[in-house]
């Protein structure tokens, strides 16, 4: 169970590291913090995006029901290195994510987890 | 569920009701009982046109029946109707002319009930991969009637065969992913590809040999011959019958996504505006058969009710021309007809290769669809029929090869560049 879980957040780490060195910044931070049921991802670059960008952002990582999609075709993520990075390879297999102007660049949250799993414990800005 | 996705379940029923309507008064009830009794007990490798062996009315209810299953299927397990499940559903359809029946798909969608189980995964998580997986259905049929077998051996063998094939099919199609990394649509070609080299292979081993079929039929009648223009003006009708405007624009935006899988145009886009791409995407390539002469039999609607159905989920008419392009010149090369069987089904199958038109543009499209008519006249032989995805499978190994050049040119051109 743990080597699927590493493999597991090394794809998303991948796919949303990919979006992130498109943009080609002069910074990237990823920082994880893990518990049993869950954990909480969060990547930082210095790349100031415009509010329409981070709507962009949000809506594909927007946490959508699609069970049949994640099942498949959510293998593909952190994999496919031609062609733009693709968000929403993740959207279907976290449990919540947002995107916000961090004042010095773009931060990305991504929380995972059982139905136990409440991500309002996981937050860095409340630490 | 939302009202759109309970208008869309109400757009398949009815369609699935008017098939079913057209092949019982083609050939009256009686007939279509034969002709379905008929069908469930014929081999169905590539390629085995069921208008010819159980009748046009029996292949239509045969198809209607199979493709209702895989949409009750999508209800029971509580995955959305989108893109990917509608284009799983006509692709049903479409070869439950010239393949698929009910005796030869169940062991297969039983097998990856069980691969997700043993993954720790929902049937909905898989629901994909067992629709599309059925392609393999031929394998069961060759292993119950024409490996002679006595019977009741053949059959159990056949039904353990198309599990095992079932167990196998989803770590083999996640893995296919990755090797043209979702730019040919039908992966499930690839994948089935792979396991029936491998099926075919044990079969020729233990000595039993397949010979090659071609049962096509060359005189259908005007319901085959007008059955896709009423289904996609149906579409598109259902897609714009109001706020026309809104959903023309919806069209227009599919229009300029690449189609890389997965592309879920009625998640991304509409549900309207994807079934005005379908019914487009229908009379076009409807039109491409009139235009060379081919026949409406059940391969080749076979292959439009397939393009129809990916209309939702990755193809749409700028991506599609360049590919049917390519295969055109091919045939013009080689002198090959356009309107023969192998021909007429790779130019409406290479819409498989849309994605790499959609991302990189027409002219890797016609290169892909060149290659891809060329690679798909080797393939068949290789698995022997039994993978009814043959496309699919020349396909995705048409869009390994140019992905991974594509891929390594602009990898050293930019460390080149770099330096």
């Amino acid at each position: 169970m743990k080597k699927k879980r590493t493999e597991f957040i090394l794809h998303l780490i991948s796919e949303v590291a990919h979006f992130i060195l498109d943009a080609d910044p002069s910074r990237m931070v990823i920082s994880l913090h893990q518990e049993e049921d869950g954990l909480h991802l969060s990547l930082f670059d210095d790349k100031q995006r415009s509010e329409e960008e981070l709507a962009t952002i949000r809506k594909a990582l927007e946490h959508q029901d699609r069970p049949e999609l994640a099942g498949y075709y959510g293998s593909m993520a952190g994999y496919d290195m031609l062609g733009a990075a693709r968000l929403d390879l993740i959207g279907w297999q976290i449990k919540a994510a947002t995107v916000r102007d961090s004042g010095s660049g773009t931060q990305i949250d991504l929380w995972l987890g059982g139905d136990r799993f409440d991500p309002e414990k996981f937050s860095l800005y409340k630490t | 569920m939302e009202r759109e996705e309970k208008r869309l379940y109400g757009i398949m029923e009815m369609l699935l009701a008017g098939f079913f309507i057209a092949g019982v008064a083609s050939q009256g009830p009686a007939g279509v009982w034969a002709g379905l009794i008929e069908i469930q007990l014929h081999p169905a490798r590539l390629l085995n046109d069921f208008t010819l062996i159980g009748g046009e009315g029996a292949a239509l209810v045969n198809a209607a029946f199979i493709a209702a299953l895989g949409l009750l299927l999508v209800r029971v397990s509580k995955v959305r109707l989108s893109g990917p499940t509608v284009s799983a559903v006509f692709t049903i359809f479409g070869f439950g002319l010239f393949g698929k029946t009910f005796f030869n798909v169940l062991p297969i969608v039983a097998g990856v009930a069980i691969s997700a189980r043993i993954a720790g995964k929902s049937f909905g998580e898989y629901i994909l991969m067992a629709l599309f997986g059925t392609t393999l259905g031929p394998l069961i049929t060759a292993l119950a009637f024409e490996t002679g077998f006595p019977m009741v051996p053949a059959l159990l063998l056949s039904v353990a065969g198309g599990v095992a094939v079932g167990i196998l099919l989803p770590p083999v199609a996640m893995v296919m992913l990755r090797m043209h990394q979702g730019f040919s649509l039908y992966n499930i070609g690839l994948t089935g590809g792979f396991i029936g080299v491998f099926g075919a292979s044990l079969l020729v081993a233990s000595g039993k040999s397949l010979p090659s079929v071609l049962i096509w039929n060359t005189g259908p009648s005007l319901l085959f011959v007008y059955l896709i223009p009423v289904v996609s003006t149906v579409l598109i009708f259902t897609g714009l019958i109001s706020k026309p405007v809104r959903y023309l624009k919806d069209f227009a935006a599919i229009m300029r996504m690449s189609g890389r899988l997965p592309s879920d145009f009625m998640s991304t886009q509409s549900i309207r505006g994807s079934l005005c791409n379908m019914g487009v995407v229908g009379l076009l390539t409807w039109g491409y058969v009139l235009l060379v002469g081919g026949d409406f039999n059940g391969p080749v609607l076979g292959g439009i009710f397939t393009a129809i159905g990916f209309g939702a989920f990755g193809k749409h008419p700028k991506n599609g021309w360049p590919v049917m392009l390519g295969v055109v010149a091919a045939c013009l090369i080689f002198g090959k007809d356009l309107a023969a069987p192998g021909p007429i089904l790779a130019a409406l199958f290479s819409l498989t290769l849309a994605p790499l038109a959609g991302e990189f543009g027409w002219i890797i499209g016609i290169i892909a669809g060149f290659l891809h008519l060329v690679m798909v006249e080797r393939t068949g032989a290789w698995h022997l029929g039994v993978n009814l995805y043959n496309n699919g499978f020349a396909g995705g190994l048409t869009a390994t090869l140019i992905v991974s050049v594509i891929e390594w040119y602009r990898s050293t051109h930019e460390t080149a560049a770099r330096r």
